[in-house]
């Protein structure tokens, strides 16, 4: 990494400063939150906040969607009552869960060399999605031959 | 209400926890810069899926192909995890000598 280590209050001047220094280009190109100019490569680590959002968001909504019959059950089982403050909850648990389990990620990444870190992350990804596709498959798999 | 607000939030956070998701979320809040952008986009698709699911109500299976998008959803995981082992493999681009410094 040649970017300096970038004080806590660096970074609006700094992102003003590349501006000034591409001023070639249209202002309006530039994504917001983009201050590192390494952002163009999604490899690294420096990812523009929009793209590490959507990444994240899209990872996340399709693992969870097909978890969601059980949440859908739960709403339908309060129907008969108040299904929006059964809404309500649902989403503050939820939003807390995900706030969990990103101090969770903050406070590892203090404790834990970073690239130990990467490598244990990843072989954690991996685990993860072998064993999700294999459970979809084995759901798939008897659909392609439906019972008589 | 207020007990039926209290009693399906311990619920639904408690089944939460530990589930795969979350890992997902402390995998890649751990190993990102941006901690702020992972918390908004994790929020923002839970939410986003538990409304589809309550729109779909029980029938959402046959409203999206679940496991399919599950299937896709595994393949994300996978290009995660492989790009995050091929990264902390790399001794030149560490994302993470940054990171390491922090107090």
């Amino acid at each position: 990494m040649t970017d300096p280590a970038p004080p806590a209050a660096g970074p609006p001047a700094r992102d003003h400063q590349r501006t000034d220094h591409q001023s070639s280009e249209p202002p309006g190109t530039q994504q917001v939150g983009r201050s590192e100019a390494e952002s163009a490569d999604p490899a690294t680590p420096g990812q523009g906040w929009l793209t590490v959002f959507l990444s994240t968001a899209t990872t996340v909504f399709l693992a969870e969607l097909g978890d969601k019959t059980q949440l859908a059950a739960l709403l339908l089982s309060a129907e008969s009552g108040r299904p929006l403050v059964v809404f309500l909850g649902a989403s503050l648990a939820l939003i807390c869960s995900s706030l969990v389990g990103v101090l969770l990620g903050r406070w590892l990444s203090r404790l834990v060399p970073a690239r130990q870190l990467e490598r244990g992350a990843g072989l954690l990804m991996l685990a993860l999605g072998l064993w999700l596709g294999r459970q979809a498959v084995l759901q798939l798999a008897p659909a392609a031959y439906p019972p008589a | 209400m207020l007990a039926l607000l209290i009693s399906t939030f311990f619920t639904v956070f408690l089944a939460e926890l530990g589930d795969k998701t979350q890992l997902a979320i402390v995998s890649i809040s751990g190993t990102t810069t941006r901690p702020g952008a992972v918390f908004a986009g994790s929020a923002f698709a839970l939410v986003l899926a538990s409304m589809v699911g309550a729109a779909a109500g029980g029938s959402l299976s046959s409203v999206v192909p679940t496991n399919a998008l599950q299937l896709v959803a595994s393949l994300g995981f996978l290009i995660l995890g492989l790009r995050l082992i091929l990264r902390s493999g790399d001794p030149g681009d560490s994302a993470a000598d940054e990171q390491a410094g922090e107090p």
